[in-house]
């Protein structure tokens, strides 16, 4: 579901050049889980119980850092500020950072977040899959729905401005979309999966893709298909899910690149192979009585 | 901060936009203060300036893209309803990233009347295509955009901006990095669907060559100086040497 469903949001990411808050927005919701998980030690209960309220805290945690970084770095983002790509990174590195200190005094709960972290989605519950299954629908339909909105002001705000768009409005309903599928994905999958899934296959279909439409449709099934040779791969020779999807991926986008390098090069040589051989047809001979 | 009107006895005294006491520019830091100037109906008005004379910032302001520090800019449309604006970006604005075909470019000019959520009508789709016609765009319309060459690019986002079926068509350097022959005939283009479709033309350049063949009436901007009348008046050989003498000393 994620694999075949988190790439169109990817698509968003890709096209308006956003494709490292894409990955340091992952790490974020991931700090906001951690901060969930261990809360009962920051207030004082030492029982290292985790049970049914932790999880909601923890999606609550999972969407208010996503929302709330998605909100500080786009509006850097907009800016064009040259310092915004440091920004990110910097919160990149300080999210990953202040999750492993949070849980440092929590050993249970660092365990599940590691889990979490290296995307062993073995372990969710039915629970959690419902969850992601009806949000990850709505999410899927609004984008679809008000994908012409969406578009238009990734594209070109002067012009939706001039047709008295509100594009402050439809900024923050792409914002949003992103930041809840972000907050969701990591909730039930974790930031590694996530961030895979959202970027890669965007990535390669852009390098078949001849219009937006192919893009997703393309993008959506390199997700589903790269999510499930990834568990194949996984259970086959006994590795973790989420380093596994994620490798697959990446293999799957170095030899797209390679693919379409070498029918360049072949289509070049051939243009100009026969550019010669007409020249050579052309051109009188100088054997020629 | 001067400026000078001046009457154009070919054109109606109703003027289609006007600034009054307008000040553009960016972070509070005034570009242009003061301004009041109209663009008269039915006129071919060029904005003209050399790079950074605040050209650009005028027409975004004028359209609403960027805030006035000051002033205010009103609209006189046609029955006192709201003004139609069709825009021609600069085109190196839109991103290439976007795999969008020419007609796919063309159709976002219709999604001011097409409600959120829906998709434009069949009848929608046709409209685009005669636009796309009228201004000889239709044998490339299903390539994509960002592979067209910069006249073919400017002969869409200008069919583009007629399926809104302004009233005013605002065009920002639609002549910049294109050849020679292609800027004649974008330029002829202009010229032809003002007379066919009554339209108002604001055009920014800083070529005094397109400006002198085109625009019936121009809009100077010069050393934080705004000047208006009509181009014979303003390009005429004893006022640009008087500009220039002003300029050297």
């Amino acid at each position: 579901m994620i694999g075949a469903l988190a790439p169109l949001f990817g698509v968003f990411l890709v096209m308006r050049r956003m494709v490292f808050l894409g990955v340091a927005l992952p790490h974020i919701s991931a700090t906001g889980i951690a901060l969930a998980l261990s809360l009962h030690v920051w207030l004082g209960y030492y029982d290292g119980a985790h049970g049914s309220n932790e999880r909601i805290l923890a999606i609550i945690g999972s969407i208010v850092f996503a929302g709330g970084a998605l909100l500080v770095l786009a509006l850097l983002e907009r800016r064009g500020s040259a310092a915004a790509e440091g920004r990110i990174g910097a919160a990149y590195v300080i999210a990953t950072a202040t999750s492993i200190l949070l849980l440092a005094k929590c050993p249970q709960a660092e365990r599940g977040w590691l889990s979490l972290f290296k995307g062993e989605i073995i372990a969710v519950s039915d629970q959690d899959l419902v969850l992601g299954a009806v949000s990850f629908a709505v999410l899927t339909t609004v984008l679809l729905v008000f994908r012409k909105e969406l578009l238009l002001v990734s594209y070109d705000r002067a012009l939706a401005t001039v047709l008295r768009k509100n594009v402050v409005l439809w900024d923050v309903v792409l914002y949003a979309l992103i930041g809840l599928s972000i907050s969701i994905s990591v909730f039930i999958a974790g930031p590694l999966i996530t961030f895979g899934f959202m970027l890669i296959p965007p990535l390669i279909a852009q390098v078949f893709a001849r219009s937006m439409r192919q893009l997703g449709i393309i993008a959506s099934i390199v997700g589903g298909a790269g999510a499930f040779a990834g568990f194949c791969a996984a259970y086959h020779w006994d590795l973790p899910i989420g380093p596994s999807n994620v490798a697959v991926l990446g293999a799957a986008y170095v030899l797209s690149l390679a693919g379409s390098a070498i029918v360049r090069f072949v289509a070049t040589r051939t243009r100009r192979t026969r550019a010669k051989a007409t020249e050579r047809i052309d051109s009188p001979s100088s054997e020629a009585p | 901060m001067t400026h000078s009107s001046r009457h154009n006895p070919g054109l109606s005294d109703a003027p289609l936009i006007e600034f009054e006491n307008l000040a553009i520019g960016y972070d509070e830091s005034p570009l242009l203060a003061n301004l009041n100037l109209s663009v008269p109906r039915g006129s071919f008005t060029g904005l003209l300036g050399s790079n950074g004379s605040g050209k650009t910032t005028l027409i975004k302001t004028m359209l609403g893209i960027l805030p006035p520090l000051s002033g205010t800019v009103r609209f006189n449309g046609a029955n006192g309803t709201t003004l139609a604006i069709g825009y021609v970006p600069q085109r190196e604005t839109l991103d290439s990233v976007y795999l969008f075909s020419a007609f796919e470019v063309a159709l976002m000019g219709v999604y001011g009347r097409v409600r959120p959520g829906r998709f434009p009508s069949r009848a929608d789709r046709e409209a685009v295509r005669e636009c796309l016609a009228s201004v000889g765009a239709e044998p490339f319309a299903d390539q994509r955009f960002s592979e067209l060459s910069g006249g073919q690019m400017q002969r869409v986002l200008i069919a583009r901006a007629l399926v809104a079926e302004p009233e005013l068509l605002a065009l920002d350097e639609p002549t910049a990095a294109v050849d020679a022959d292609a800027a004649r005939a974008i330029g002829k283009l202009l010229s032809k669907l003002r007379k066919e479709r009554n339209l108002t033309i604001l055009m920014v350049n800083h070529e005094l060559h397109w400006m002198r063949q085109l625009a019936t009436n121009l809009i100077w901007l010069r050393n934080g100086r705004a000047e208006q009348g009509p181009t014979d008046e303003l390009l005429s050989p004893e006022h640009i040497e008087q500009m220039l003498q002003l300029e050297l000393g």
